[in-house]
């Protein structure tokens, strides 16, 4: 019978969800409810968050004081008036105070006046930023049940499954005792588990888990508008499910930056392989024909826009090739050039190692700011199958999208959200644009240990990696622990390479390795050990140091090259130096890097005939380095501008056409 | 190059669905410069959408049963590359479904169609507010009216209708000719104005516009349309009429349009021709003042002046616009070629690569730039034509409009380039060097208006003058019997210039001369009687007879006028009183000295209160030339001016007014036709080589003045000029 309501209730909010339709305001409104955004919440700032946060601490005492059967009391009564909405500012402040003391006896830790100000912060609905290693955790779970017992469901957002899983399992002590029961959604859970922990107030999850499966609703809801006509759902041929998240209330994202900037621009698609399908063959021959045609002289190759462009002779020449193949689709012109052109794209500018792997026959797309695998993923239209062909793998069949669901639309349906996260200072216009939700920059309890040592830069590659082993042998002599950064799983393995050609022992951590993962952070901090990592091992990778290699000068962490986005070079260096831990970072490039090759190839001539030796040094490394921040903050231009393009489309979808 | 990508991301939103046109949609069929298309038009929402052939095809395939990605195929299959793409029909699917065109097997939400309500009333307002001076205000449905008078109105609403309209017309024309110049007269004078009649204005207006948009509307619903909406719209702060007769839109035939548009002017100036009858009676009975003939005169001009001047003007959005669109086939005129001028600028100032052209005919390429070219600059001129003219009557709104219009057509728009230049995903590649052409574009502009300095120059016309001028007098009456001289002919003093005769002078001084004689008889008589007191009378006779003789001796000198000085002969010409009888102290002509001649220039108040404000000042750095009208390529340069005298009313010659044929407008009331009708500024200037002059030139002709001032930017001259053109109209 309760499990009955339960659905219908599922059913129910899911709907009204679906109905809301966030605002999307164009030209001069942008700004005006920018505008209405920043005059709503100017009450928020540092300095009340931190007079707040003050006043939290002198109830602290008197809180503390209670005793265990004392406490629960409260947090029952507390509860019920948040529940009820009848929550004034009195209330809040002894909510925190409560929800500290109760995270003190549950763990032991002590929340800083920092992260009480960051919890107020998220209680307020704010993108609170916190430099990495502060403690961010503690941070989002003062905050959550706050906010669960208000909006009754909140989903708490996290980079990885299992980060989810760890923290759903080790602060379920604390919502337990704030009367929130907590669950995370995990790969391997079906439909019937997801139901269940759904169900639950607080739900940990990843945003592409959570938003496949509010997808998934969405297409079992099909053209249900109301629970009444919904009913179906329930009967057998309905599947007797109905959808599994009740709704979208409110939202806790960790790492928003990476979750709502980032990955806002790749929308989460649901598709199947078509039934029938016979392009296999087709895709074979324009990997064919694009193989005969010669570079320059019959095509073009933007690679920044990674876009083909065939020339009239090149043309010609596909129009001579196409006529003997068979398949009626080589008689259409367009169509045709379209398939030999992806082709080209398939072959220039997507390589393996870099934005993609091959696993067990098949292609796995590796995420460009993770540096993890996206199990499951295709390509769109075509391309995934040009990669297979240029491969010589099999051909897979073509897959149909059944529904798509941009993640900066998917965030931007909850009525309520707020995230935290170490890097977004970067991103603020943006955050404050699309998700109409203000940033707030809390300091740091510790002052940074951390010493940022000058970027070197070489004129060719060969040299940045030779200095770069060479860096790495002269630390690594210093006993102290090492986090190599890199780009491409390839380059990651020729790391790897270079090092065990000069004895020196590593580990590699790559998507490739990723079962390895949780083993190899723990060692990551252990003196003498020397870790190559990908960008997996930058978010949220908490790199424990022993006491051995604290006191040799704690881990020390090499940028082998630049990432297209700061944000991500931050979170990277962000592993040495947490919690005011003793740390340093480098950063190697050099002016044959891909940043600069393709965001600024002219300068990057330019400064490279200005003469010296193989490093740059003096004015010339000064030049170098504005030249790589130029080409940096042109590429997260680049990446912005398509951002805003995914979202101007999505809205006129949105607003135009009928129906989800 | 132009790419069309097949495959569409959002494809999964449309692939199954099943829409269909609304049942009560209607298609025609119509032609544009030679190609096919398809016009949709929902009657109810009076919602209209063009589908080309091809997507004609499509729509027609989706019959509510077959859906979206099986039409689609079987586009693919018929038309190969030339089949739409998957982004254009979700774009074509979107579009009609916006406009509610299309209906689709969803149940459609309720959020959704609140919202598209919303905003398509957001877009109306927005659009209201920005054309403030095009208020409209919605009144009633007429379509009732029409429907009841239009079977009246059938029988006449062809082309014999059409031919009748046309006889009528020149006829009315006919009738008026022979009254030209009375019609000439009285719009001269400014009766339409005439206080007593004034109520006549906006009856006859509102009348005329009213009979206006009634053709418009029963010629639609004589082809089959539909007119849901009347109303009036403020233009400028001036009621008018209007009438929605956009259902003509849909209508196969170009010609049918075109009539539609043109039946507001055909109804209206039908109006025109029997007002023209009505008048022309008036003045042939007599009633010329009665309050028929002023309505008639109202009506005939209103309707007829106004029409050509505004309905017919295809530079504004009126019926000559629609017409004209209709005629030259090429559907959103005015959009499209704004767009293609803009298109232009994208494409060969900022090197805009892979943009769609508005069409791909070269003739309406042409056209679109030809008449975007023309609506700019129109839209310039009537902008300030308009902003002064209200800021004239009423000072306060017509700030607020002319703010309000500049912003809407001025600023809208440098906003909406900022905009682009700072979001525009077509110059993402290259907004760095796009934004630095408009600024060096910009920055050109500045330097070539606002610092280069430019010739600074203000016109004027004046009329020779000679310094030493005198005006002949007859000294005495009689008839002109000789004329010595006339103007132009050169004499030297004593020269005779006129001869008069006076018999009746030649008669006293025999009458005189016959008196003085008795009164010498007499005298004799009384001496010789030695009567010492009728002598002394007699001596005192004699005495005033020949103070009389004298007198009229002088008089009879004074019968021949002759030059005071050397000089030449100008002013009226003395041969015109030939015959005549002339009084004492009737002017002759003038006698004016060539060798030594100054130009007096008269200037309008706007040109010339620089010189007013400057003079003091400035004046050596002023340079003033005079050209001559008759022989334009002849320069002469001034030496100096005297101080201009402000605010006169005078003007220095007869031949500078406007019925000596100059350009000032003269007071109807004076008759010497040397009263201006505003005052304007005099100056005197002296020649640099007054005998150069003279040898061409004779006092009384009439020059071109012209002032160069010292070179200004450009810039400040037209802010100037503004300036003075504000203060000229208002006042404050």
């Amino acid at each position: 019978m309760s499990s009955a309501v339960t659905r219908y209730h599922a059913l129910f909010e899911s709907l009204r969800s679906r109905r809301r339709r966030p605002d999307n305001p164009k030209g001069l409104d942008v700004f005006a409810s920018l505008a209405k955004m920043k005059l709503r919440t100017r009450g928020v700032s540092l300095a009340w968050l931190r007079s707040e946060a003050e006043k939290v601490n002198t109830i602290t005492p008197e809180i503390r004081s209670h005793s265990e059967a004392a406490l629960n009391e409260i947090i029952r009564e507390t509860r019920e008036l948040f529940v009820r909405g009848r929550q004034d500012e009195q209330t809040v402040r002894r909510a925190f105070a409560i929800v500290r003391e109760v995270a003190r006896r549950d763990t032991g830790e002590e929340a800083y006046l920092v992260q009480l100000m960051g919890a107020m912060g998220l209680y307020h609905g704010r993108i609170v930023e916190m430099v990495t290693g502060e403690g961010k955790t503690l941070t989002g779970s003062l905050a959550a049940p706050l906010l669960a017992w208000h909006h009754r469901y909140l989903h708490i957002y996290t980079v990885n499954d299992y980060l989810a899983q760890r923290d759903a399992d080790s602060r379920a002590g604390i919502y337990k005792r704030m009367g929130c029961d907590v669950g995370a959604i995990v790969q391997d859970m079906d439909e019937g588990q997801r139901f269940g922990v759904y169900a639950k107030p607080i739900t940990y999850g990843t945003p592409k888990q959570i938003t496949a499966d509010w997808l998934r609703d969405q297409i079992r809801l099909g053209q249900n508008a109301t629970p009444w006509s919904g009913r179906s759902l329930f009967t057998s041929r309905g599947g007797g499910q109905g959808p599994m998240i009740p709704g979208l209330r409110a939202a806790l994202v960790d790492e928003a930056d990476a979750v709502l900037i980032d990955e806002g621009v790749v929308p989460l698609i649901i598709a199947r392989s078509r039934r029938e399908d016979e392009m296999g063959q087709v895709y074979k021959d324009s990997t064919w024909i694009a193989k005969r045609l010669d570079e320059k002289v019959d095509y073009t190759i933007d690679h920044l826009r990674r876009r083909a462009d065939l020339t009239r002779r090149g043309k010609h020449r596909m129009a001579e090739m196409a006529a003997g193949l068979e398949q009626p689709i080589w008689r259409a012109i367009r169509r045709a050039e379209e398939l030999v052109r992806q082709a080209l794209v398939a072959r220039h500018c997507y390589l393996n190692g870099h934005q993609y792997q091959i696993v067990d026959g098949r292609i796995v797309i590796v995420d460009e700011y993770t540096g993890r695998f996206l199990q499951d993923r295709s390509w769109e239209h075509g391309l995934h199958q040009s990669v297979e062909a240029k491969e010589n793998l099999e051909v897979t069949a073509d897959r149909e999208t059944l529904a798509r669901m941009s993640f900066q639309r998917f965030f931007r349906s909850y009525p309520f959200l707020c995230g935290m996260t170490g890097t977004v200072a970067d991103a603020a216009v943006e955050m404050e644009k699309v998700y109409q939700r203000p940033i707030t920059v809390v300091p740091t309890n510790r002052p940074i240990a951390r010493e940022r040592w000058p970027t070197r830069v070489f004129r060719t590659r060969e040299a940045k990696w030779n200095a770069i082993v060479e860096s790495i042998e002269r630390e690594h002599g210093a006993r102290r622990p090492l986090l190599v950064g890199t780009r491409s799983i390839e380059a990651s393995e020729f790391v790897g390479q270079r090092l065990t050609a000069r004895g020196l022992p590593h580990r590699v951590l790559n998507a490739n390795f990723d079962k390895d993962e949780a083993d190899m952070v723990a060692l990551a901090g252990k003196h003498n050990v020397i870790t190559v990592a990908t960008n997996m091992a930058g978010r949220g990778t908490d790199i424990k140091l022993d006491r051995e290699s604290r006191e040799a000068g704690g881990l020390h962490v090499i940028l082998t090259e630049m990432h297209t986005a700061r944000r991500i070079d931050r979170q990277f260096i962000g592993r040495a130096g947490r919690q005011g831990d003793p740390g340093s970072a480098q950063m190697f490039v050099s002016l044959e890097d891909e940043i600069v090759r393709l965001y600024a190839p002219k300068l990057a001539t330019y400064v490279g005939g200005l003469g010296g030796g193989d490093e740059l040094t003096g004015m010339a490394q000064k030049r170098a380095v504005a030249l790589f921040e130029l080409a940096q903050r042109r590429a997260q231009k680049r990446s912005r501008i398509s951002r805003a393009e995914v979202l101007k489309q999505d809205d006129w979808i949105e607003q135009n056409l009928p129906g989800q | 190059m132009n790419e069309r990508p097949t495959f569409s991301p959002f494809w999964h939103r449309v692939r199954l669905m099943k829409p269909k046109l609304r049942p009560h949609v209607q298609i025609t069929r119509q032609h544009y410069r030679g190609r096919r298309w398809h016009v949709v038009h929902d009657p109810t929402s009076n919602q209209f959408y063009r589908l080309n052939p091809i997507a004609y095809d499509f729509i027609g395939m989706l019959d509510g049963a077959r859906d979206v990605e099986t039409a689609w195929n079987a586009s693919l299959q018929k038309f190969g590359d030339a089949a739409p793409t998957q982004n254009e029909i979700i774009q074509l699917i979107g579009q009609l479904y916006q406009s509610n065109l299309l209906s689709v097997d969803t149940s459609p939400e309720t959020e959704q169609l609140l919202r598209r309500g919303r905003d398509r009333f957001k877009r109306k307002a927005t659009a209201q507010a920005i054309g403030i001076m095009y208020l409209k205000i919605r009144a009633f449905n007429p379509d009732r009216i029409l429907t009841a008078c239009e079977p009246i109105l059938r029988p006449i609403l062809n082309r014999w209708g059409f031919l009748a309209w046309c006889i009528l017309l020149l006829s009315a024309l006919y009738a008026v000719l022979p009254h030209w110049d009375k019609l000439a007269a009285d719009f001269s004078s400014d009766r339409i104005f005439d206080p007593q009649y004034l109520w006549l204005v906006p009856v006859a207006y509102v009348v005329t516009k009213g009979i206006h948009e009634f053709g418009h509307g029963v010629i639609c619903k004589r082809n089959g349309g539909q007119v849901p909406e009347f109303g009036f719209m403020l233009l400028v702060m001036f009621p008018s009429p209007f009438v929605d007769a956009s259902s003509a839109w849909a209508f196969p035939s170009k010609w049918q349009r075109v009539a539609v548009g043109a039946g507001g002017m055909i109804f209206e100036l039908t109006v025109a021709s029997l007002a023209a009858f009505v008048w022309v009676w008036t003045q042939n009975n007599g009633a010329d003042n009665s309050v028929l003939c002023r309505l008639a005169f109202n009506v005939m001009l209103s309707s007829s002046f106004a029409t050509v001047l505004f309905n017919a003007n295809p530079l504004m959005r009126f019926d000559g616009y629609y017409i004209l669109s209709d005629l030259l086939e090429t559907p959103n005129l005015a959009q499209r070629s704004s767009k293609m001028l803009m298109q232009l600028v994208q494409k060969h100032i900022f090197r805009i690569k892979n943009l769609t052209p508005p069409t791909t005919q070269p003739g309406e390429r042409w056209i679109l730039i030809i008449y975007g070219i023309l609506a700019g600059i129109y839209r310039v001129f009537l902008f300030f034509s308009i902003t002064l003219f209200i800021l004239g009557q009423f000072f306060a709104l017509g700030l607020v409009l002319a703010v309000w219009t500049a912003a809407a057509w001025f600023i809208l728009p440098v906003g909406k380039l900022i905009h682009w230049l700072a979001t525009s995903g077509q110059i993402a590649e290259h907004r760095f060097r796009t934004i630095a052409t408009t600024l060096g574009l910009v920055a050109l502009a500045v330097v070539i208006l606002g610092v280069i300095p430019m010739p600074d120059r203000r016109h004027g016309t004046g009329v020779v003058e000679s310094v030493t001028r005198d005006t002949l007098h007859f000294g005495t009456e009689g008839f002109v019997v000789q004329v010595h001289k006339r103007p132009g002919e050169r004499v030297r003093e004593g020269d005779a210039i006129v001869t008069l005769e006076s018999r009746e002078l030649v008669e006293r001084k025999r009458s005189v001369r016959s008196q003085l004689d008795e009164y010498l008889v007499l005298e004799r008589d009384a001496i010789s009687k030695d009567d010492p007191a009728s002598a002394g009378m007699a001596i005192e006779r004699i005495k005033v007879s020949q103070d009389n003789m004298m007198e009229i001796e002088r008089r009879l000198g004074q019968l021949v006028v002759r030059a005071t000085h050397d000089g030449v002969v100008a002013g009226s010409d003395p041969a015109l009183r030939l015959g005549g009888f002339v009084k004492r102290g009737d002017p002759v002509c003038d006698i004016v000295d060539p060798s030594n001649i100054r130009v007096a220039a008269t200037m309008d108040q706007r040109q010339a209160e620089w010189l007013f404000d400057r003079t003091a000042k400035n004046r050596p750095a002023l340079e003033c030339q005079v050209r001559l009208i008759s022989d334009v390529n002849t320069v002469l340069n001034a030496e100096r001016f005297d101080p201009p005298e402000a605010g006169n009313r005078q003007l220095p010659s007869a031949a500078l007014g406007f019925s000596g044929g100059g350009s000032f407008e003269t007071d109807n009331k004076d008759e010497s036709g040397r009263v201006s009708k505003r005052p304007q500024f005099n100056v005197r200037i002296w020649m640099k080589e007054p005998e150069v002059m003279s040898a061409i030139v004779l006092p009384g002709e009439r020059v071109k003045v012209r002032f160069k001032l010292p070179p200004r930017p450009l810039l400040s001259q037209w802010l100037d000029r503004l300036e003075r053109e504000i203060q000229g109209r208002v006042h404050l």
